[in-house]
């Protein structure tokens, strides 16, 4: 195993290299600009493709393409690229086209700040194209390690779900140094809990078939399987069809493939100080995870009954976590409160769900111990000025 | 060493801000310790404003800000300004006079003045090996950093000038005696 200081983006390049991704096509933009630069030089290496795109519509087209001719692919952004992604992540997820699409959030909306993490993207992921009828994985890992061992996941999940999975991570995250631990070897793979899965090749004849099965082969073009793939909705058999009843079957696989088959990354989650019931459960994903986790054990030092569960596996959303009646706080990079309505959606009636926003910075240790000390007292908190309302 | 050690520098793009973090985090990484490095700036390639926060700790960093920085290299007046108050007592901030005139005597912290961009000219008639000077101050201020291996993270981090940079590292550690 090979260590090192190196920044997310260097993980996750290295990272999607393990898992077999030999195409890369993507725009640079702050924070994932060096991916794209560690990508060029890498691939090649060992006998990849990089291609730079004109923008990220036509990067994310690039890495449908060779996600059809058999590749694994990968594509990467900010916030502002990924909203270009919206037409081929379409045809991606409708064609079941497997890859991987990482976005490192900044600070939003449009150009926003490049240079400083934001968590504006929370729904962009969980719908990152127009017309609904599907299911999305998106995973968000806290550290450059984690980054690699996601993204090599990722790739494990699209092809067994045959369609593209998203990691979310920020400008902290991708930007910044850490030392992280390449494995060099399958064993050390193994041993750090990667998981790969082989590109393998639909044969037909149902090239979308009706049901909620995993392990269906991708759709690849030009072994002379007879497969077509195009963006109207297919029949079974691949031809396009504008008519109800396929709609309904097409629908049904890209929705309950991934909803009854949850288990496979369901486990992909942290929880700190859960194990006596807490009277208050601080949610976060990302690096203000980090932040919250240190918050956490110091305000158990102090005596304060508080508990930690970060979300890794955010969409689907996991509502099993929320079955306990109690009060949750939900710590996001953002101003609006994104993560926070989903956990007052998913938490049991008369849970008190709050919101702590911050956005371009993490928050600080001090400012959340003061947060869980006013909730855990019942009295009002704010931040910056604004009274935060109870959600 | 303390559970954990945090060292913020910043200053303007262009003064290597961020280079400077990175082996400060080498340096951590080659004695084996856990390390992050937060980098923060703005669009501007040069003139613009630049942090970079680095964590050294022998167990795995959870939190990777420096809210209470044990030293702070402060490279701008701007920067200074910025994050003089975070130093708490028994932290040290290092700063360069060519672009820290005025100082807040009332911190409690320490504060050490370190000419880096004078000897640099001084020494090799050009400022460009401010920060190898910088390093070795460092080095020798931050006791859990080695010498050796912060001397050896500079080199392989910026690979021109090696003959300079290992002198300015030298004058920086051995500055004032």
């Amino acid at each position: 195993m090979k260590r090192f200081l190196e920044t997310g983006n260097f993980a996750i390049t290295e990272g999607a290299i393990l898992a077999g991704c030999r195409f890369f096509a993507g725009y640079p933009i702050t924070p994932a600009t060096e991916l794209a630069e560690a990508m060029s030089l890498r691939l090649p290496q060992v006998g990849g493709i990089y291609l730079q795109a004109e923008d990220e519509c036509a990067a994310m087209h690039m890495c449908v393409g060779a996600a059809l001719g058999g590749m694994k692919a990968m594509t990467a952004t900010s916030g502002p690229g990924f909203i270009l992604y919206a037409d081929p992540y379409g045809w991606a997820l409708g064609c079941e086209t497997p890859m991987v699409v990482l976005n490192s959030g900044r600070v939003g909306p449009v150009s926003g700040i490049t240079g400083a993490p934001g968590q504006g993207e929370f729904y962009l992921m969980r719908y990152p194209t127009q017309g609904g009828n599907f299911e999305t994985i998106c995973l968000a890992p806290n550290t450059a390690q984690e980054c690699m061992a996601m993204t090599v996941e990722a790739f494990y999940l699209s092809e067994r779900f045959r369609m593209p999975v998203s990691v979310l991570a920020d400008q902290l995250i991708t930007d910044g140094f850490e030392d992280i631990s390449v494995p060099e070897n399958e064993d050390e793979m193994k041993e750090m809990g990667f998981r790969t899965w082989p590109r393998e090749i639909c044969r037909g004849p149902e090239f979308y078939p009706a049901s909620d099965a995993l392990d269906v082969p991708p759709v690849v073009l030009g072994h002379n399987t007879g497969a077509l793939c195009s963006d109207w909705t297919p029949t079974e058999e691949g031809y396009d069809i504008e008519e109800v009843e396929a709609h309904h079957k097409h629908a049904y696989r890209l929705i309950y493939k991934v909803r009854n088959n949850r288990d496979l990354f369901s486990h992909h989650y942290e929880k700190k100080y859960m194990g006596d019931d807490p009277d208050l459960v601080v949610v976060s994903y990302g690096s203000p995870s980090r932040v919250v986790n240190t918050a956490v054990e110091k305000a158990r030092s102090q005596g304060l009954k508080v508990g930690s569960l970060r979300l890794i596996n955010i969409w689907p959303f996991p509502d099993e976590h929320f079955d306990r009646q109690c009060k949750y706080l939900c710590v996001e990079l953002n101003w609006d409160g994104q993560l926070v309505r989903e956990v007052q959606r998913a938490a049991p009636k008369g849970s008190g769900v709050h919101f702590m926003g911050t956005c371009g910075d993490l928050p600080t240790t001090p400012d959340l111990i003061e947060t869980f000390e006013k909730l855990l007292k019942n009295e009002p908190i704010r931040r910056k000025g604004w009274v935060l309302e109870e959600w | 060493m303390k559970e954990r050690i945090e060292i913020v520098a910043s200053g303007f793009g262009g003064q290597g801000v961020v280079r400077l973090g990175q082996i400060i985090g080498e340096t951590g990484v080659r004695q084996g310790l856990h390390v992050t490095m937060l980098k923060s700036h703005g669009t501007e390639m040069r003139g613009g404003y630049v942090r970079s926060q680095v964590v050294l700790s022998e167990e795995i960093i959870d939190s990777p800000m420096c809210e209470s920085p044990d030293y702070f290299i402060a490279l701008s007046s701007a920067a200074y300004e910025r994050f003089k108050d975070t130093v708490p007592e028994g932290g040290l901030i290092l700063y360069d006079p060519a672009f820290v005139e005025k100082i807040d005597e009332a911190l409690p912290c320490r504060q050490e003045r370190f000419p880096a961009k004078e000897l640099s000219v001084e020494h090799f008639e050009n400022p460009l090996f401010a920060n190898s000077l910088v390093l070795g101050r460092v080095a020798r201020l931050v006791d859990v950093l080695d010498k050796e291996e912060m001397l050896e993270s500079l080199l392989e981090v910026i690979p021109k000038f090696h003959d300079r940079n290992r002198e300015a590292f030298r004058l920086g550690y051995e500055y004032g005696g």
